[in-house]
């Protein structure tokens, strides 16, 4: 069943989405016409130097409405899905509760991860945009490679990888911890909306108050004991990302399972 | 066999009101049954709770002999009393959503209710009529082989002659062992189907009788009685 929940989770996120990051590809291919014309080379009172002014600055807007409108999508699906009428259909089928969580949550992440692939490439192209953009990428190539026949090859190489899994597991607790705040929201009786964002910012505080003890704790291992450790390496974001992912699943799923409450 | 429906002093509370208090009832298999009650009597939240959309506060609710879950799902069919499918689908889209998920959902019989109906399966649901989004619906509940049928105010919103094609539909296509529990409060519009009636009042069970048995004894329609019982 979590194939077919993936599935329609898909089907009812696609379309949104895919015009969200079609808005940047035209975007950038507009500032990118713009900055190949070199009108900024014109004088600074200039109708083409406004335009190209215009043009970079709606490229930037449209940027920020992509992280925005992306992730108040992510969260409005969630909601409509689970807990308003279409909860009703959602909850009345034969599927676990941990299949439906983890469905919607896979699915968020993997546009997420989409969209900021194409807002990455598109920061790229813009920077290349002279004709150097085969040159940025080789040089990048051949900066990674250098990495990886560089002395602690080993060392390097798997830092990468358990920063790639540590970003993975921070990108999970985030949307886990949305989840949490919406289903802990259901359980008050009125203002379930209003609740949940209380719920957010409670955490928010509660997480910061925890990061805030590790950031003390930390330094002043370092200070008596001469630690070699780095103070915002991948092993504490790892750390953190795996147990903010695992209590906001936990959350959510008992909600879920144990408190539904559809009124 | 056991009933298909057990209640053990389920009760239902929000903040201090009641919505059900120590309800006691077993729904036996193969009949149409009548939950009836004016509004805010507990119904839907009964309902609600033999579907796993609400937890009791205290008491438990069986069904086939089993708490609400994944297994009693595969044998529900419910029908909530709201919209529940995603607008932006098509008809043809919320057909295959139910094959998907049920294995017991006959698509053979869905579509032929939606070509008596007219409906065609390419319309997107957002584009159709309230009252042919409840058809819809019911269409999709109704090709289903449940054992249970849970109808949550099938005909509050549509009119009369809407009413009919829908009780037509549900009795015409329920699975003969199967039982149904209709909730409403439009008793003359459905009295002729039921087999027997539960009365509830407050969130409290008032009566559970058969339906021929209240016409024997009283004298008169389910509807005139349900009249007299729930006078204000």
């Amino acid at each position: 069943m979590l194939g077919k929940l993936m599935k329609y989770e898909w089907k009812a996120t696609w379309k949104f989405l895919c015009i969200a990051n079609l808005m940047i590809v035209v975007m950038t291919i507009i500032a990118d016409v713009t900055v190949k014309l070199d009108f900024f080379a014109y004088d600074s009172d200039s109708m083409l130097q406004f335009i190209a002014m215009m043009v970079m600055m709606t490229y930037v807007l449209s940027m920020f409405a992509m992280v925005i409108g992306v992730a108040i999508f992510l969260v409005y699906r969630f909601y409509t899905s689970t807990y308003s009428d279409q909860g009703y259909l959602l909850h009345t089928l034969p599927v676990d509760k941990h299949h439906i969580i983890i469905a919607k949550v896979l699915v968020s992440a993997l546009w997420i991860i989409l969209c900021e692939a194409v807002m990455y490439l598109s920061v790229v192209v813009l920077i290349a945009s002279n004709g150097e953009l085969v040159e940025t990428i080789t040089d990048s190539m051949e900066t990674i490679i250098s990495l990886a026949i560089a002395e602690n090859v080993q060392l390097k190489g798997l830092a990468m990888v358990m920063t790639l899994i540590a970003l993975l597991f921070n990108l999970f607790a985030k949307l886990l911890k949305v989840t949490a705040c919406i289903s802990l929201g259901q359980l008050s009786a009125n203002h379930k909306l209003l609740f949940s964002v209380l719920y957010y910012f409670g955490i928010y505080v509660v997480q910061k108050i925890f990061s805030g003890f590790y950031f003390v704790f930390t330094v002043a291992m370092i200070r008596k004991d001469n630690y070699e450790m780095e103070l915002y390496g991948w092993e504490s974001m790892l750390v953190s990302g795996i147990i903010y992912s695992v209590v906001f699943y936990l959350i959510t799923w008992y909600v879920m399972d144990k408190k539904l409450n559809l009124e | 066999m056991a009933p298909i429906v057990q209640c053990m002093g389920l009760t239902k509370t929000y903040g201090r009101k009641i919505a059900l208090n120590q309800i006691y009832l077993n729904l036996e298999r193969s009949r149409i049954i009548g939950l009836l009650g004016p509004n805010g009597s507990g119904k839907t939240t009964l309902i609600k709770i033999m579907n796993g959309l609400l937890k009791p506060t205290a008491g438990d609710v069986l069904i086939n002999g089993q708490r609400p879950g994944i297994d009693t799902k595969f044998r529900i069919s419910y029908l909530p009393e709201r919209t529940y499918l995603n607008p932006g689908m098509k008809v043809i889209e919320v057909v295959q959503y139910f094959q998907d998920f049920y294995p017991d959902f006959r698509m053979d019989r869905a579509y032929d209710m939606l070509s008596r109906l007219q409906i065609q399966p390419n319309e997107r649901l957002k584009n159709l009529s309230k009252g042919t989004k409840e058809k819809v619906q019911l269409i999709l509940v109704m090709s289903r082989d449940a054992d249970l049928y849970i109808l949550d105010e099938p005909i509050a919103g549509v009119d009369p002659a809407s009413r009919d094609y829908i009780l037509h539909t549900i009795v015409s296509n329920y699975n003969r062992n199967a039982s149904i529990l209709l909730s409403t409060h439009l008793i003359s519009d459905v009295e002729n189907i039921l087999d027997e009636v539960v009365f509830i009042k407050y969130g409290s069970i008032v009566l559970q009788a058969g339906a021929e048995q209240i016409r024997q004894n009283e004298h008169k329609s389910i509807d005139r009685f349900f009249r007299e019982v729930f006078a204000c």
